[in-house]
């Protein structure tokens, strides 16, 4: 997925064939993805396979989830996209991104992989399998016990999350911003919600629940209160 | 030729009567026609709604669809990395 890959407690390869399967249905950068050959499609109804209405229908949900803004269309326009069973109907000009949701599915199912405690890690994006030390953005660690840890940002990548309202890329105060969820998909989703959100990002995470940890581009760093109290009241896995 | 003429002015009585018969028929029929689509059990009275959940509801659920993690103070040196995705 030309990211970094780290897996503890499971069998490299089966995680390489999980993470290699996901990459070869919906990389935008292969003619023979899945992914590519939808999106060249001129129909408007196109039949897929059953992981790809998984992933598109998860995509839809967490559009709903976040109001937009996690956007398979990255246009705004994701209502307009519909799957039932096996078949896609949308618009045959909107073209279809799926990564805001797919690495963080493909971790998913690799860390199920992993039968007893271990992890996985795909460019910074963690599930686990067992209680895990974590080393995070400018500076500081935590204890991961359950569930995933994404961070979302530019530091890496540069700007590369859309603001689907203005169909650009996103100009956020945060550099990074790390969440924890109940798996590898929730926290990134939450990630890249925080990060959009901006100032809003913190209060938004903190109005579900999710703890939220933001890095300014100062490199001053937030906590809201989920954070802040998962980290000081828990006491130190073992 | 005073014969034929009240002839001809009974038979145009007569076609007067047929008209307002006819428009008559046709206000009674029309009005009973109305109100039994709109009043009369069995008749659709509006557009027919899905017997799936309301949105609202499908709403609601998806609201919780993101959960939180667990996470801890650190206990060891780290082993794994967040980094910027």
């Amino acid at each position: 997925m030309g990211c970094d890959v780290a897996v503890a407690g499971g069998e490299t390869a089966t995680v390489a064939a999980v993470l290699g399967h996901w990459e070869a249905a919906f990389s935008l950068f292969r003619p023979e993805s899945e992914l590519s050959r939808v999106n060249r499609s001129p129909a408007r109804v196109v039949a897929v396979s059953s992981l790809f209405a998984h992933a598109l229908q998860v995509a839809l949900d967490m559009a709903a989830e976040t109001e937009g803004l996690v956007d398979p269309t990255l246009c705004g326009r994701w209502s307009e996209v519909a799957v039932s069973g096996w078949m896609l109907s949308r618009s045959p000009e909107l073209a279809l991104d799926l990564n805001g949701v797919v690495k963080a599915l493909a971790v998913d199912e690799a860390a199920a992989t992993v039968d007893g405690p271990g992890f996985v890690s795909v460019g910074g994006d963690l599930a686990v399998r067992g209680p895990v030390d974590v080393a995070l953005p400018a500076g500081g660690a935590i204890c991961v016990l359950a569930g995933g840890l994404a961070t979302s940002g530019t530091a890496s990548r540069g700007a590369h999350l859309v603001d689907t309202a203005t169909g650009n890329a996103s100009n956020s105060c945060w550099k990074q911003v790390t969440a924890s969820g109940a798996s590898c998909l929730d926290a990134d989703v939450a990630a890249k919600a925080g990060f959009l959100l901006g100032e809003c990002g913190p209060d938004w995470l903190e109005a579900r629940g999710i703890p939220g940890r933001f890095v300014g581009e100062a490199g001053e760093i937030v906590e809201n209160r989920a954070w802040h109290n998962a980290t000081a009241a828990v006491p130190a896995c073992t | 030729m005073k014969e034929s003429s009240r002839i001809e002015g009974a038979r145009r009585r007569a076609r007067a009567a047929k008209v307002w018969l006819g428009a008559l028929t046709a206000l009674i029929f029309g009005v009973a026609f109305v109100g039994a689509k709109t009043h009369a059990p069995g008749h659709s009275k509006g557009k027919a709604q899905p017997l799936g959940a309301p949105s609202s509801f499908e709403h609601a659920v998806r609201r919780s669809a993101l959960q939180s993690g667990q996470i801890a103070p650190p206990a060891q040196p780290p082993v794994a990395s967040s980094t910027t995705s």
